[in-house]
């Protein structure tokens, strides 16, 4: 039997994908943007990565049924544009780090030097992060996001959970020692 | 190093005060209206369905038809160029010509796969018949126990001796 594709039936595929394509964008805006954010540091850029993940999900909308968890599918897009940026930007200078996470935490309450000793503290957390091998870094990074378990943290970077873990464990000792010795990072 | 308790202790915690550090930025609110700038952004996407469009929108079945016939004579019309193209060029070069004799070197039978390095094969010559030995050099050979050879070549330096000397030969003047 042949199957005939009929004006109609394009006309409501493509409505459909572009709801299905909204509703993800409803549902996982925000966390592709604090992943972006974490790794980026940068509110403009983070929210640019998020609008090319989508783009990247709008090209390849055809495959959209195919996918199984789309959460951690499009999580893995984002993280894979913000590494792409990261590589290609300069390293950002701490001072920068500061501003920007002063810029971006919450008031709850602080005085404007608590923030700012607040902000320098992050700032100085992230940049010992930032002193870490790649590998021991993203895993790092990614088991901040309370809502990704080590499956679907080994999901997003292509390995196995067990790989997640040790690298998690290497990750914990390596910043601890970066964190006692301030000086080894400068 | 030293690894007292207390520094496993103050380790510990510098490290869960780092990741309670990044847990806080990871969980930073993103910005307000996030989601329509995104929807925007993708709505003034132009979006390619196919890797090649047909200029042609098929209105209805009809329609459909027609395009699916000019796809199929576009198709033809690009075999027969290339096609006809291939023939005008074997026409008008023609067939290459074959070798007008046979170039390849008669092989010698070397054996094996070997070659013969410019070595020249000396066929086996026939016996011929066998010279006999005159009885007197047999007989010193065997008795004396001296070659014959060194026998004649005393003999002739002792003749040489005394032999008179030959008239040299005059010198030629030109």
């Amino acid at each position: 039997m042949e199957i005939v594709e009929s004006p109609v039936h394009e006309e409501a595929r493509r409505r459909a994908q572009e709801e299905a394509l909204e509703a993800l964008v409803d549902q996982y805006a925000t966390t592709l943007y604090r992943v972006a954010f974490s790794v980026l540091r940068n509110q403009s850029d983070a929210e640019d990565a998020v609008q090319e993940a989508f783009l990247r999900v709008l090209r390849h909308r055809e495959t959209l049924g195919e996918i199984r968890d789309h959460r951690v599918w499009l999580i893995r897009i984002v993280w894979n544009i913000v590494l792409d940026r990261k590589r290609r930007a300069k390293t950002r200078p701490e001072t920068d780090d500061i501003t920007e996470v002063a810029r971006v935490l919450p008031a709850n309450g602080l005085s404007a030097e608590q923030r700012a000793a607040a902000a320098q503290h992050h700032a100085h957390v992230l940049a010992c992060v930032e002193k870490l091998p790649a590998r021991e870094r993203e895993v790092m990074m990614l088991s901040a996001f309370e809502e990704l378990s080590s499956v679907e943290i080994a999901a997003v970077l292509e390995v196995t959970e067990s790989s997640v873990r040790s690298r998690l464990f290497r990750a914990r000792n390596l910043l601890a020692d970066l964190l006692s010795h301030p000086r080894s990072i400068r | 190093m030293n690894f007292s308790p207390q520094n496993d202790l103050d380790r510990n915690a510098a490290t869960i005060d780092a990741e309670r550090s990044l847990r806080l930025i990871a969980s930073l609110p993103a910005p307000v209206g996030i989601e329509d700038r995104v929807k925007d952004g993708l709505r003034g996407v132009p979006v390619q369905t196919g890797v090649i469009g047909w200029p042609l929108s098929p209105p209805n079945r009809v329609g459909w038809a027609k395009v699916s016939y000019m796809r199929a004579a576009a198709a033809a019309a690009i075999v027969f160029v290339v096609a006809g193209g291939g023939w005008g060029v074997c026409k008008h070069f023609g067939a290459a010509p074959g070798p007008a004799a046979d170039s390849v070197p008669q092989r010698i039978d070397g054996g094996g796969g070997l070659s013969a390095a410019g070595a020249k094969r000396t066929p086996k010559t026939v016996e011929g018949p066998s010279v006999a030995i005159p009885k007197t050099v047999r007989q010193e050979t065997g008795a004396g126990g001296v070659s014959t050879q060194k026998r004649a070549h005393g003999a002739s330096r002792q003749d040489r001796k005394n032999r008179p000397l030959a008239p040299s030969p005059a010198p030629v003047v030109r």
